[in-house]
């Protein structure tokens, strides 16, 4: 198998679309040089004006078809599809104008193709409209040359209908002396225009056909509307009208910002609810809140606490807004932070105030010191209203990750009640530490590609982004944390006994995890997603006690809720060593992806793949994977892929692809050849080299093909 | 420990070259996206849903309003009328040769729409601490908010490289 298809079949690329311009050009040429002079004495001079013209317009159409984006979809950006759940399905269904479409997942380009659009296998490219690719042009027809392609189309036909129309009338017309050059070279011209006469007029005319119906050739060949109702057309005229008057689409590469963004982003923001209730929003700090008798039902405790006054202060101050009081305490802490609960969250913000604003009291004394842990607290009650919920927490669960992150020592974060300020700043520090410590002006990786050209998706060098990585891994973590303990209340199965592991370790394994992935190996990133940050301390996780707990909570923090049940087996079955059941989890995820049919989400995902799970870990990986055809939609995306769109069940460390291990780390892979010596480090997985070697532009870090 | 350092953190400042940058860097922001809405053909509107993620963020009226004269540049963009013929036909007749020349409608309006984005940025979304990218960098597929996560972050968004950032 050659190294790089691509390159090798270039030449071959070129062939129709030469031959065509050639015999364009070059039987043109002949009949304008042979041909027309004498029609112009005989005829007109109209005739050769007006073959002219037509050839011009040919080429220019021609021309056009040829070197104009159709309208390629640029690569999605990796964050854009982070959005989406691990288990989002293959298809989306949209309604348009009533009738149900559906948009296909394109595992190449990263996003969820529009209608319309298609994937085109010779151009790697999502094309808009996407009408056919034609060989003859060497391009994608799409949205934004299908005007001049029809346009060739047309006018080509007209210039062959011409050229033999006159080549007939001087043939006929010096039908004594058939050997002569004139003649001969004009009967030559007539035999290739006739020749492509027949395809060519047929395919204008197929094309006139689809204008008319408002269809593209893909819709047509494929059978879309078959007996049902095109939603995209727009009656006859509307479509004609839509092909050969639309403006021209814009290209979708991305450029560097003419104008450039001169935003600040600077805090405080503003918040609707600020807004709103700017009116209500006043509190007395001044006045001691017991006396003013205000909202004494809302936080009762306090009443009982022997605290000084500050703290009452400050108790006041966060337990009055929720009350709609009518003073006013200016501050710029106040705008800082999302005021006043709705009621329903006081009881629960005013219980929590209670204890750390007691906490607060009791060790700092200070005013605002006391006003500390509130300013943290006030962001407590707005997960309740907003799904933003890991990320909107940026105070108390966000500092309990970010302390573990900063603090290795306490993982478990819980020293942010009792030090408001600390959590405060380690609240911030995550953030700003990244940015500070790493490179502010960072290059920044092209992450669209050419229209042209493949992605580049190379990895993020800077450790920065891998730290930040880390962060929203803890941050998916404790979602997971929850998630999870809820499933487990349900499921109730030893099998999943061992969430305690995940707990305890994660600041820990995320710092091994950061270590791990900042190897030399930069391009563990490639593809730049916290699957690989899971991968790689994963797959030697299973050998190393240490690194196994490291393996559970990263692919715990990683993973949603079906890799719950995965990351629980791998600790479970590390002993068992088993590296890559990727060929057997692609089979087994087949039947999950194939069909719509399938719920894509399923609810009880961590059961189902239970056993499932166990089941694939015994596959034996050596066999080249028998589903590697069929899992050729959705190779390309390593372990992103892997993970997604409906297949939730791989387990997320057994994979080694991209990623380097210590080397006194033997991989997973060794107890099944015992005799082999431990793979080098990066080596790719067998599944991965097998679909690098079949798809070029999406190779890994290096090739090697087995 | 060294990471408690308020004083010091506050002080610290991002400088953004570009968006590309600003993405980033701006996984200290959250991103929402608004998906294309095809309910009338592949015509360029965007869902003038409300995403709850921007529930506490901005006002749900603000928002719509955002969208919905996105939606209408992007429907006077595509609409084929008057220009779009003259245009059509000078292409013709010049052999698409003014195309070189000349700026086509869709891309007049393109010019357009990131003004108003860049505005709209200015006033409304940076102040909430929202960033509203282009669709076009996408392929018109999506219209992204970043939301700046973090209160203690300043973000200043330009286009001028290799400034110091210490500055």
């Amino acid at each position: 198998m050659p190294r790089s298809p691509g390159t090798r079949l270039k030449p071959a690329k070129y062939i129709p679309v030469a031959t065509a311009a050639a015999l364009l050009v070059g039987s043109s040429t002949l009949f304008f040089v042979f041909t027309c002079p004498w029609l112009t004495r005989a005829v007109s001079p109209a005739v050769p004006v007006y073959n002219g013209i037509i050839f011009l317009f040919v080429l220019a159409n021609f021309s056009m078809a040829t070197f104009m984006d159709p309208g390629v979809f640029p690569r999605a950006d990796e964050d854009e599809d982070k959005e989406d759940d691990f288990r989002a399905p293959l298809y989306k269904n949209v309604d348009v104008r009533g009738i149900q479409v559906r948009m296909k997942w394109c595992a190449t380009c990263h996003f969820y193709r529009p209608p319309r659009c298609s994937h085109c296998s010779v151009c790697d490219n999502c094309v808009e409209d996407f009408d056919h690719h034609c060989p003859w042009v060497n391009n994608c027809i799409g949205r934004r040359n299908y005007r001049y392609f029809f346009l060739f189309l047309l006018s080509l036909s007209a210039h062959m209908v011409g050229v033999v129309a006159f080549g007939l009338v001087y043939v006929l017309n010096h039908a004594e002396g058939l050997g002569a050059a004139h003649t001969t070279i004009t009967m030559a011209v007539m035999c290739v225009a006739g020749l492509f006469f027949i395809p060519v007029i047929g395919l204008t005319g197929f094309h006139v056909v689809l204008v008319t119906r408002g269809r593209t050739t893909n819709e047509q060949v494929t059978g879309k509307f078959r007996g049902g109702v095109n939603p995209f057309t727009r009656g006859c005229y509307g479509n004609v009208e839509h092909v050969l008057c639309s403006p021209l689409a814009p290209r979708y590469v991305v450029e560097p910002p003419r104008l450039p963004l001169a935003a600040r982003l600077k805090p405080p923001f503003l918040r609707p609810e600020l807004l709103e209730r700017a009116a209500p929003l006043k509190v007395k700090l001044s006045d001691n809140g017991l006396k003013a008798g205000l909202g004494r039902s809302k936080v009762p405790g306090p009443d009982s606490l022997t605290l000084g006054e500050d703290s009452i202060h400050s108790l006041d101050f966060a337990s009055e807004p929720s009350l709609d009081l009518p003073d006013y305490t200016p501050g710029g802490l106040h705008a800082a932070y999302p005021p006043s609960p709705p009621l329903s969250a006081a009881d629960t913000f005013s219980g929590a105030l209670r204890s750390l604003s007691l906490k607060a009291a009791s060790r700092r004394g200070g005013d605002h010191m006391a006003l500390q842990p509130l300013r943290s607290e006030g962001g407590a009650p707005t997960p309740h209203r907003s799904i933003f919920a890991p990320h909107a927490l940026p105070n108390r669960n966000g500092s309990l990750s970010y302390d573990s992150l900063l603090n290795p020592g306490s993982p478990s974060g819980h020293t942010c009640p009792a030090h408001p300020s600390a959590g405060m700043a380690s609240y911030r520090s995550p953030y700003l530490h990244p940015g500070a410590v790493g490179d502010p002006p960072r290059p920044p990786p092209r992450s669209f590609s050419p229209v042209l050209g493949p992605r580049p998706r190379e990895p993020s060098p800077v450790r920065y982004d891998n730290l930040s990585r880390t962060i929203m891994a803890s941050i998916q973590e404790r979602k997971d944390r929850e998630e999870r303990e809820r499933l487990l209340r349900s499921q109730a199965d030893s099998l999943f006994g061992d969430s305690g592991v995940y707990d305890a370790p994660s600041s820990y394994s995320l710092q091994q995890a950061s270590a791990l992935s900042e190897g030399p190996r930069g391009p563990a990133l490639r593809y730049g997603s916290r699957d690989d940050l899971v991968a790689g301390p994963g797959f030697g996780g299973a050998r190393n006690p240490a690194l196994q707990t490291s393996l559970s909570s990263l692919s715990s923090a990683v993973s949603r809720a079906p890799r719950t049940s995965s990351s629980s087996l791998q600790a479970d079955l590390a002993n068992n060593n088993a590296p890559g059941p990727r060929p057997g989890s692609g089979s087994h995820r087949s039947p999950v992806r194939q069909g719509p049919p399938s719920p894509p989400s399923t609810p009880r995902s961590p059961s189902y793949a239970g056993p499932k799970a166990v089941a694939f870990i015994h596959t034996d990986l050596p066999e080249s994977p028998p589903s590697l055809a069929m899992q050729r939609g959705r190779i390309g995306t390593c372990s992103r892929g892997w993970g997604r769109r409906g297949q939730p069940r791989v387990p997320p460390g057994l994979h080694l692809c991209h990623l380097g291990l210590p080397e006194d780390r033997p991989p997973l892979r060794a107890p099944w050849s015992p005799a082999a010596r431990a793979p080098p480090r990066g080596a790719m997985c067998r599944l991965h080299s097998a679909a690098s070697s079949l798809f070029p532009s999406l190779s890994g870090p290096e090739r090697d093909t087995k | 420990m060294t990471q408690y350092r308020p004083q010091e953190d506050l002080s610290k400042r991002f400088w953004v070259h570009n968006l590309q940058e600003l993405r980033r860097s701006a996984s200290l922001a959250t991103k929402v996206f608004i998906q294309r809405d095809y309910s009338d053909g592949t015509i360029c509107q965007f869902q003038t849903k409300f995403p709850p993620e921007l529930d506490s963020r901005i006002e749900r009226q603000l928002f719509e309003e955002t969208v919905k004269t996105l939606n209408s540049f992007y429907a006077e963009a595509e609409k084929i009328g008057g220009s779009s013929y003259l245009e059509g036909c000078l292409a013709c007749a010049t052999a698409y040769f003014i195309f070189l020349c000349m700026e086509t409608h869709y891309e007049k309006v393109l010019k357009k729409i990131s003004r108003y984005i860049q505005e709209q940025n200015e006033k409304i979304f940076a102040p909430r601490g929202l960033l509203l990218t282009d669709p076009v960098e996408r392929g018109m597929r999506v219209v992204s908010f970043l939301a700046v996560l973090c209160e203690g972050t300043e973000l200043l968004t330009s286009g001028l490289p290799g400034e110091d950032p210490q500055k």
